[in-house]
């Protein structure tokens, strides 16, 4: 079985700029997937590409096995929500949910029962007969919802389906988009920019970056176990620290401050140690710590504890620890010693092509065991 | 309280220029104009004060006046809506192109308002009179004559030219306003390029396209050179009748109700079609 939709090498080009670059993909029946990057990186380019919108100048798109890649957008039975919804400002409600279904010369009586059905889901049914203006930012974009999802299409698309929003309004926007994909088990591709809209609604993300795809995955793959230091920073937070890998089991950051590392490498020379901030545990024993430096700043956030921490005149890293509670909370004084340790399933190197530097099997202090002992 | 004072103050300020100029330039000669229409005329003594309808009388009583304001709403319209037929797909594509000579092409249809429309009109004539260009190129590649020289169609060409790039400008700029994420949604619904242009940027345009018709229609019912260079001494339109009648007859007054006739006439046809336009579409 090969997957639902399939993108093979998608390219554009717009005079001598890659706008996307080789993008392969194969995504499930049902599927979630999310294009994640910074603005540029090409995500709505290979969306809109899949739409049919943009002419794919190499590679193919495939859906059900059949290449799509060149069929007009109007033959390709894709729903596609716009980041503005794009709603036909002469219509009402109704009218625009109806618009693909007379498209599509679909009997009166079955169009409007399509439509209530479709008003029915996104709650709107009350507003029918408004046009677009008449509607709040939110109503205007479940109508582009109910507007995509009536023609039944094979994929749903969404651009930007949240940044029009309220920040209030987001998070419950994006969890009702999700669990209505889930229960209808459509096929979704989504766009962002943001991260954390991407962790909460995906099933596996793409990050891209420059119009080339960094990484695939589910969320923990790329949380845990990124492709590269772009992702490593992208994707959640993580102290970056660049510097010198020494027989594999020393880090020698740039301004000389020097780490013991948790897991043991193969390869020595110029890379790049990625951390996440709450992996690391700080302890007023300096002794046995994989790095020993100085706090500077001390800040109780509510929910976890935030500590900057400087180890040498160049290299600052931040450790983030939960709170629980007064008494059990620690909070270092300014100026206080402390030692740094994380666990070897932690710790991200990547060497100077910025490619993941694979860590070797067992080792004779096991870095857990030390983090314990610490404890 | 004083400050929507001050600001009222500061607006009359910037405001009164433009009202003086209307004032002077405008509305004064138009009140003067309106008192002269109602003015007797004597072929000796010329403008006589009275007060009287006999002007406009004239024009409702006599054939001949109805037939030349027949002409010219027929000129008007017809050339309205060639350039609606030509102009449309122009501006169409002219708003939608990406292409870098955007530009260049948007000043070749600007080019010809650089030349005022009398000389652009001898040019015209160049072309349509016998043994004029076509003419000639008909006799030697056809063995047949060409003469379009004071003829209906030479008039409607001419005034076409005239009016067409303001047409296409006007229409051009409306098209830009409408978003082009429409036409892709209409298109991602379903729709062909065709359908979604019918059902989606047609009614949004209709008031922009609207408003360019009336344009073309005005400049059509006022045109005066293009008549009077194209049309000849026998083909007979409302603007160089009224300035016959004004510089040859010296009928000042019946030459004023003329023009507030032309006024009212084409004031009325372009409310009329505005109406047309249904409500929910108006801007």
């Amino acid at each position: 079985m090969s997957a639902y939709l399939q993108l093979d090498r998608l390219t554009k080009r717009y005079a001598d700029q890659r706008a996307a670059d080789a993008v392969s993909l194969e995504i499930d029946k049902g599927e979630m997937i999310v294009l994640l990057g910074p603005s540029g990186c090409g995500k709505t380019t290979t969306l809109r590409m899949i739409a049919g919108f943009v002419e794919a100048t190499e590679g193919d798109i495939r859906l059900e096995g059949t290449s799509i890649t060149q069929l007009p957008p109007h033959r390709r039975e894709m729903g596609m929500v716009f980041q503005n919804y794009a709603l036909f400002p002469h219509l009402t409600v109704a009218g625009n949910v109806a618009f693909g279904l007379e498209m599509r010369s679909m009997a009166r009586a079955e169009r409007s029962a399509r439509v209530a059905e479709m008003l029915a889901l996104v709650k709107l049914d009350r507003f029918a007969d408004r046009l677009p203006r008449q509607l709040s930012g939110g109503q205007q974009q479940r109508v582009a919802i109910a507007r995509a999802l009536a023609i039944h299409p094979k994929v749903l698309l969404l651009d930007e389906p949240l940044s029009n929003l309220d920040a209030e309004l987001r998070q419950d926007v994006a969890r009702e988009i999700r669990l209505m994909q889930q229960a209808s088990r459509l096929t979704t591709i989504m766009v962002t920019h943001d991260q954390q809209e991407a962790m909460a609604m995906a099933d596996r993300l793409v990050v891209m970056r420059d119009g080339r795809v960094q990484q695939v995955g589910r969320q923990e793959d790329l949380y845990e176990r990124p492709a590269n230091a772009f992702v490593a920073r992208f994707i959640g937070n993580s102290n970056l620290l660049t510097g010198t890998l020494d027989a594999g089991r020393r880090f020698c950051a740039e301004g000389r401050a020097a780490i013991d590392l948790a897991g043991l490498y193969a390869a020595s020379g110029p890379a790049t140690l990625a951390i996440r901030p709450e992996r690391i545990v700080l302890s007023a024993a300096t002794d046995g710590a994989l790095a020993v430096g100085t706090v500077l700043l001390s800040s109780y956030m509510g929910a976890m504890v935030e500590h900057v921490v400087q180890l040498d005149a160049a290299t600052q890293i931040i450790a983030r620890a939960p709170s629980s509670g007064v008494a059990a909370t620690t909070r270092f004084a300014a100026g206080a010693r402390v030692g740094l340790t994380w666990p070897a399933s932690c710790e991200n190197l990547f060497d100077a092509a910025d490619a993941p530097v694979p860590q070797m099997q067992k080792q004779l202090t096991s870095p857990d065991e030390r983090i314990t002992s610490h404890a | 309280m004083a400050k929507p004072r001050s600001t009222t103050a500061a607006a009359s300020i910037f405001l009164g220029p433009a009202t003086c100029v209307v004032l002077i330039m405008l509305v004064s000669p138009l009140a003067l104009l309106a008192r002269y229409s109602l003015d007797k005329f004597d072929p000796s003594e010329l403008m006589i004060e009275a007060v009287t309808s006999a002007n406009y009388a004239r024009f409702f009583t006599e054939a001949f006046y109805y037939q030349v304001m027949r002409t010219t709403i027929g000129v008007a319209a017809l050339v309205t809506f060639l350039c609606l037929l030509l102009g449309l797909p122009l501006a169409y594509r002219l708003a939608r192109t990406t292409s870098r000579w955007k530009s260049a092409w948007m000043l070749l249809v600007i080019l010809p308002l650089f030349i005022g429309s009398t000389i652009r009109t001898v040019g015209w004539m160049i072309l349509f009179a016998k043994s004029g260009m076509m003419d000639t190129l008909a006799a030697t590649f056809f063995r047949s004559h060409v003469d379009l020289m004071y003829t209906p169609a030479a008039v409607v060409i001419g005034t076409l030219s005239v009016n067409l790039p303001f047409m296409v400008i006007t229409l051009q700029s409306v098209f830009e306003g409408i978003d082009t994420r429409l036409e892709e949604a209409a298109q991602g619904l379903g729709a062909t390029p065709g359908r979604a242009f019918w059902r989606v940027i047609w009614p949004l345009s209709l008031p922009g396209i609207g408003i360019a018709a009336i344009l073309s229609f005005i400049l059509g019912m006022n045109a005066y050179a293009t008549p009077v260079l194209l049309g000849g001494p026998r083909f007979q339109m409302m603007a160089p009748l009224l300035f016959w009648e004004f510089n040859t007859n010296s009928n000042w007054p019946f030459s004023a109700a003329l023009a507030f006739i032309l006024m009212a006439t084409t004031l009325l046809l372009t409310t009329l079609a505005n109406s047309i336009i249904p409500l929910r579409y108006r801007a």
